[in-house]
């Protein structure tokens, strides 16, 4: 018997959403606490995502990591290419990492689980999470293809009707250096499918729903209204903004012109560098993610996360430019590219709604990425994530510290050394970083790492903001932030290499200071005090 | 002069002091309020106290013990009006505390607002030393690099000191050195050090922990010091005891050591309070439910006891916002608190939603109804038009509610959504009855339970007017409605067990742990928590002692709590340890990694012990008195429904929904088709109707 046509007044849709959105909560909390790799456990770097039968999302965690806004949808569709619908059974999990259906790097697993109802198919359920390794070259910026980076996984079906695939799972295993972290991480994401299933069919019961299709439209249409009336308030105009990255030899330059027009927002590319043959390329799913991420934080952060939240951005960026790569562009390190999207949208909007925005902040995240051996000969591979000092604000001084846009957070000192062949001789503040102005942008932070291995160990980093010109520019009068630095044994390097920390060597990591907001010459006398007291400036 | 048969508890909330004693002969109680005062909460008690007494012709000297239980050392925290506190750590790592977890708690809120770290960066200093993950001593302490530090301190007027040295938890050797060397330069100092206040691995969490201790210590020196200085001056000779956040009791000593571990006294109380009431219906899986007109407050009770966690957040940037907050490593009765009271404003979103909360009218100017001059329409005036409060009777008919002003205010909120009057009303209560079921159906899938498997227990005023709705939802089949719900907190003292929990660091896998070194950690905690336990009841007082770990496979960063069979642990114990983790793991987790390693992170001991004479009596009216009649609209048609007085109802009595049950300061409603039965010990105990089919079909519509 069809469903009778139902009208969502206030109330119901209200009931229906919080349930929805409940459900999702529990399946990250389950993804998290079951998870093994420090990357998803103590850094967050995971989503999960409930999306209609054709692959657009209904609700999403609002806290999720933004790399993944959009992208798990994304990629659900290609899945739907690949297996149409026909081709799909309960308990199925579909999988892939392949980069240009994915976020834009190989660690990024992305798991879909066809949700089915009295035979028919009404949702995926969608996680995505990042793998602690997916082989390759350990975390570098020097690959010059993707196949470098590691295993690429086609979009193929994981489980049959519950059965994990042995095949794949041998392949995925031997092309690891920790599988049972990648297991392990795997397991915790089909988990949060199951549980995402469970309460969505047991909703779907207790309030008498054959599918979602007339829900899905009331909830992504109300979301695109509410988008594009936060978007109509911004002044029309085309507003520019530009920056230079480290990039490799010479700075890579990244040029945007930002389109609004009525309730429609155009973020146009056109005019970024070309792609390099290096693992900094970003994949247009990517971009996406970071361009609708910082025009929803600065326009209408309480909308949630949705298709229909994102009807109204549009991004546009040539293809082989370095934010729209074509095979077989590397990608493992775009954040180093990829963050510096939000920074320069915001530096767009400030010529609309400079009190609305931050100044640049100093990102992207960084860490230190090692691989050695442990002293039975076994490998031991890890990363260790790390933030620069947040921007200052019409409002505010810059947080010092403080992760943005990725929100990954360091894992404690005392974990990383129980772990793993390092002492952490000190990680304290960087004073004196954070840009000045009316509002100091925050400092960043410096991590001196020892080598304690048996043998030597391999080191690399993501690492940026650590020339003069690519420094977290101040805003409306306010100073930048002073760049970052690499240092092995004392002596600054190329943070872009991988270099060997023989027993005993040590590496210094310096994240680099927020921008700061306003005349220097503007701020409040009990401000500068308090910043010398507490030894914040000289 | 009798033996001492009297027991006496006192509950610091920020209105109200509460004041209970119960006579253990008999079982019965008297309960007395007095206003809370702030600038002096040992002034209120001792009133009340004194008042108390008087009323009901008592002799202090027939009082064998006092519990206390107070929000004023959360309250401090909160307020920001702690001592002036250093901070001293290992070199290189001052910043750790305001550095944090280098998270944002809201990623799209550019702006967001961080909790200030209580101790200033000019006040945290650093002394030279360093110990490994493993315990053993890389750098010895240099005493003359902390005496330099303390005294730099000390020069710009700190008042308490924390210390927190790397891997303290591993082997707290140069922290003890430190608090020795500490003493012996300032004497008269309080010094807090990171291995006695919370002995656990990850140095943020632990010093957050160490620095609010050191924070609110003075503080909770002085006002206990006062408190039993009063005590006695009244002629209160009985020891006193403290409610710890862990829903157990400690002595003064305990409390004054480790002050960190009293924040959420109050609400621990409660939820003792709500295991007890549910026990005596013989209902030992409950969900506590309390709702107040600002939040309410839900608590897991399991197998007769309230979950404790072992984290906390206080002094909370946002309210209901996870991570928004200080993190504090302390033990716990795990409570969530959810933006829905009587207060909670409805209004429609941005998309066009209907939303109830978390934004309070609160008491002042508080629901349109209430005629202060609120506006805003409250779940409060919804009830109202819902026919489900008497508008004459409110609050002990202290209160006349105007439901002219509810109409008007919800009417507005109907318009904008468009609504009838009616509908928006009902959906008022609907929307605030799923938010706060979705919370609760969350946080019991954290623990991996299904909440179907519980039974609600209401308490606070709006817990019996929402309570059978929000157990619909959850799937729940049974309510229970205490009496005297409204000191029920200050009785859930009376009836607390002693208990002290203890904890330790190992962070090693099960197959590097010989079960004798296993079973070494375990007996130094249970000989410490017992000593304490001894100290607080006497030492023949029989003693409950239960071993649990925080457990994971080796590579998972979070733990898991396990219970684990009591000890001596030998070569044999290795099986039961395993399979105490997988129960506990299967029972949260739908799978097994496949990973063999299991890791004990922290092992954790709890030795309790009842304290005598425990039992209450309900004190039942024996003539039911006539009830009344109000009508309400079901399911579209008319209903009248009859309103009981909860004095009225004797022992046996059964009550068939949809039916009200007043009592002074709030109402139960029985929906159509459930049946309540008043049990001989107070408890009216509610068993709802099988699974509806269309859930959102509105219970209750407005009656005209």
């Amino acid at each position: 018997m069809a469903t009778a046509p139902r009208a969502f007044d206030p109330v119901l849709l209200e009931l229906l959403w919080t349930r929805l959105a409940s459900s999702v909560d529990e399946a990250a909390a389950a993804l998290l606490r079951t998870s093994f790799s420090t990357i998803v456990r103590e850094s967050h770097d995971f989503a999960c995502v409930l999306a209609d039968a054709q692959g657009r999302s209904l609700v999403q965690a609002t806290d999720g990591v933004p790399s993944f806004l959009c992208t798990v949808p994304r990629t659900m569709r290609h899945f739907l290419d690949e297996y149409p619908a026909e081709t799909l059974a309960p308990g199925d999990v579909l999988l892939t990492n392949d980069i240009w259906m994915g976020t834009g790097h190989l660690p990024d697993i992305t798991v879909a689980r066809p949700v089915f109802r009295q035979g028919r198919l009404v949702a995926f359920a969608g996680s995505a999470a990042h793998a602690p390794d997916i082989g390759g070259r350990i975390r570098t910026a020097e690959s010059r293809e993707v196949f470098e980076e590691g295993l690429q996984i086609p979009p193929l079906k994981a489980v049959r009707a519950g059965v994990l695939d042995d095949t794949f799972a041998r392949m995925l295993r031997k092309n690891t250096r920790v599988p049972d972290q990648v297991m392990g991480d795997l397991f915790a994401q089909f988990t949060a499918l199951e549980l995402m299933e469970r309460r969505l069919l047991a909703l779907m019961d207790e309030y008498g729903l054959d599918d979602l299709e007339a829900l899905a439209l009331e909830i992504q249409s109300r979301s695109e209204r509410a988008m594009r009336a936060a978007i109509r308030e911004v002044p029309d105009g085309t507003y520019r903004g530009e920056v230079l990255t480290d990039g490799l030899a010479q700075p890579i330059r990244l040029v945007l012109a930002l389109h609004k027009r009525g309730d429609g927002i155009v973020a146009d590319y056109t005019g970024t560098d070309a792609q390099v043959p290096r693992g900094i390329n970003v994949c247009l799913s990517y971009t996406f993610a970071y361009t609708a991420f910082a025009l929803k934080a600065a326009l209408c952060p309480e909308v949630p996360n949705n298709e229909g939240a994102f009807r109204p951005v549009t991004v546009e960026a040539p293809r082989g430019c370095i934010l729209n790569s074509t095979p077989p562009a590397a990608g493992a390190n775009r954040a180093l590219t990829g963050h510096f999207l939000p920074p320069l949208i915001l530096s767009a909007l400030a010529q609309a709604i400079p009190e609305r925005v931050i100044a640049g902040v100093g990102s992207p995240l960084w860490s230190l990425n090692f691989a050695g051996q442990r002293a039975d000969g076994s490998t031991t591979a890890n990363h260790f994530f790390m933030n620069g000092g947040y921007g200052a604000s019409a409002l505010r001084d810059g947080p010092n510290v403080l992760s943005w846009p990725s929100n990954v957070s360091a894992a404690p000192v005392e974990m990383i050394e129980q772990h793993n062949p390092f002492r952490v001789r000190h990680r304290r503040l960087r004073v004196g970083t954070g840009g000045r102005g009316r509002h100091r942008g925050g400092t960043g932070q410096e991590w001196l790492f020892e080598n304690r291995a048996a043998g030597p160990v391999a080191v690399t980093f993501m690492a940026e903001r650590t020339r003069i010109e690519a420094a977290a520019p101040g805003l409306a009068g306010g100073e930048a932030g002073t760049p970052g630095a690499v240092l092995v044994n004392g002596v600054a390097v190329d943070p872009k290499r991988q270099h060997i920390l023989e027993p005993g060597d040590t590496v210094e990591l310096r994240t680099p200071g927020g921008g700061g907001f306003g005349p220097p010459a503007e701020r409040d006398p009990a401000a500068i005090a308090a910043d010398i007291e507490d030894g914040f400036v000289a | 002069m009798s033996a001492p048969h009297l027991a006496l508890a006192v509950d610091i909330g920020g209105t109200f002091t509460d004041v209970v004693v119960l006579d253990q002969r008999t079982g019965r109680f008297h309960a007395h309020k007095e206003l809370t005062t702030p600038d002096n909460p040992a002034r209120g008690v001792v009133t009340g106290i004194a008042r108390l007494f008087a009323r009901e012709a008592l002799a202090c000297a027939d009082v064998g013990r006092i519990v206390h239980a107070t929000t004023l050392f959360t309250n401090a925290l909160i307020e920001r009006r702690g001592a002036r506190t250093g901070l001293i750590t290992t070199a290189g790592f001052r910043d750790t505390l305001e550095i944090g977890h280098e998270r944002k708690y809201e990623l799209y809120d550019l702006h967001l607002p961080l909790p200030e770290p209580l101790v200033r960066r000019s006040l945290r200093e650093e002394a030279s030393e360093r110990i490994g993950p493993d315990g053993g001593i890389e750098q010895p302490l240099d005493a003359g690099s902390l005496r330099a530090a303390a005294a730099r301190l000390v020069d710009k007027g700190v008042e308490s000191l924390a210390v927190v040295f790397l891997h303290a938890y591993a082997n707290p050797a140069h922290e003890q050195a430190a608090g020795r060397i500490l003493a012996e330069a300032h004497p008269g100092l309080p010094v807090s050090l990171s291995s006695e206040v919370a002995p656990q691995i990850r140095e943020y969490d632990r010093t957050s922990t160490t620095v609010a201790n050191a924070y609110i210590k003075p503080l909770a020196d002085a006002y206990l010091g006062r408190l039993s200085t009063d005590l006695r001056e009244l002629g209160l000779r009985a020891p006193l005891f403290m409610m710890l956040s862990n829903g157990g009791l400690t002595h003064l000593e305990e409390a004054q050591r480790v002050p960190v571990q009293l924040l959420e006294s109050g609400p621990a109380a409660g939820a003792l309070a709500a295991a007890v009431f549910g026990a005596r219906s013989g209902l030992r899986d409950l969900l506590a439910f309390d709702m107040g007109g600002t939040t309410a407050k839900l608590c897991v009770v399991q197998g007769g006891e309230p979950l404790v966690a072992h984290r906390f957040e206080a002094g909370r940037e946002r309210r209901f916002t996870r991570g928004s907050g200080l993190p504090l490593a302390i033990s716990t009765v795990e409570l969530i608190e959810i933006g829905a009271g009587g207060g909670s404003i409805a209004r429609l979103d941005a998309l066009g939603l209907l939303k109830v909360g978390p934004r309070s009218a609160g008491s002042e100017p508080g629901p349109a109804c209430y005629a202060r001059g609120g506006t805003a329409p409250t779940v409060t005036d919804g009830n109202l038009l819902l026919g489900l409060l008497d508008a004459e009777g409110f609050a002990g008919g202290t209160m006349r509610l105007d439901a002219g002003l509810a109409e008007r205010a919800v009417g507005e909120v109907a318009t904008e959504g468009g609504l009838a009057t009616a509908e928006a009303a009902s959906g008022i209560h609907a929307v605030v009855n799923e938010t706060m079921a979705a919370a609760a159906r969350v946080h019991v899938a954290e623990h991996g339970r299904d909440a179907r498997d519980f039974a609600l227990l209401v308490t606070g005023g709006g817990g019996p007017l929402h309570g059978c709705e929000v157990a619909r939802r959850l799937g729940i089949r049974r309510v229970v409605c205490p009496p005297a719900a409204g000191v029920a907190s200050a009785l859930g003292l009376l009836l607390a067990p002693a208990r002290v929990d203890r904890v330790a660091t190992l962070a090693r896998t099960l197959d590097q742990l010989p079960p004798e070194a296993l079973e070494a950690a375990f007996q130094r905690l249970e000989e410490e928590a017992g000593a304490v336990v001894a100290a607080t009841l006497g030492p023949d007082v029989p003693r409950e002692v239960r071993r649990g770990a925080d457990m994971r496979f080796a590579g998972q960063g979070y733990e898991i709590v396990a219970a684990l069979p009591p000890g001596p642990y030998g070569a044999a114990s290795l099986a039961p340890l395993r399979d105490a983790f997988l129960a506990a793991y299967d029972a949260i987790f739908t799978r097994r990694p496949p990973v063999q390693g299991i890791e004990f992170v922290n092992i954790r001991v709890s030795v309790s012990a009842k304290p005598p004479g425990s039992s209450l009596e309900p004190g039942l009216a024996a003539a039911p008195t006539p009830v009344g009649q109000r009508g309400l609209r079901i399911e579209g048609k008319l209903v009248p429904v009859p309103v009981h007085a909860r004095a009225g109802l004797v022992a046996g009595a059964r009550l068939q929904g949809p039916a009200l049950v007043e009592d002074g300061m709030s109402t139960l409603v029985l929906p159509p088709g459930a049946v309540a039965s008043v049990e001989a010990n107070g408890n009216l105990v509610v068993t709802l109707p099988g699974p509806r089919q269309a859930a959102d079909t509105p219970l209750m519509e407005h009656a005209p």
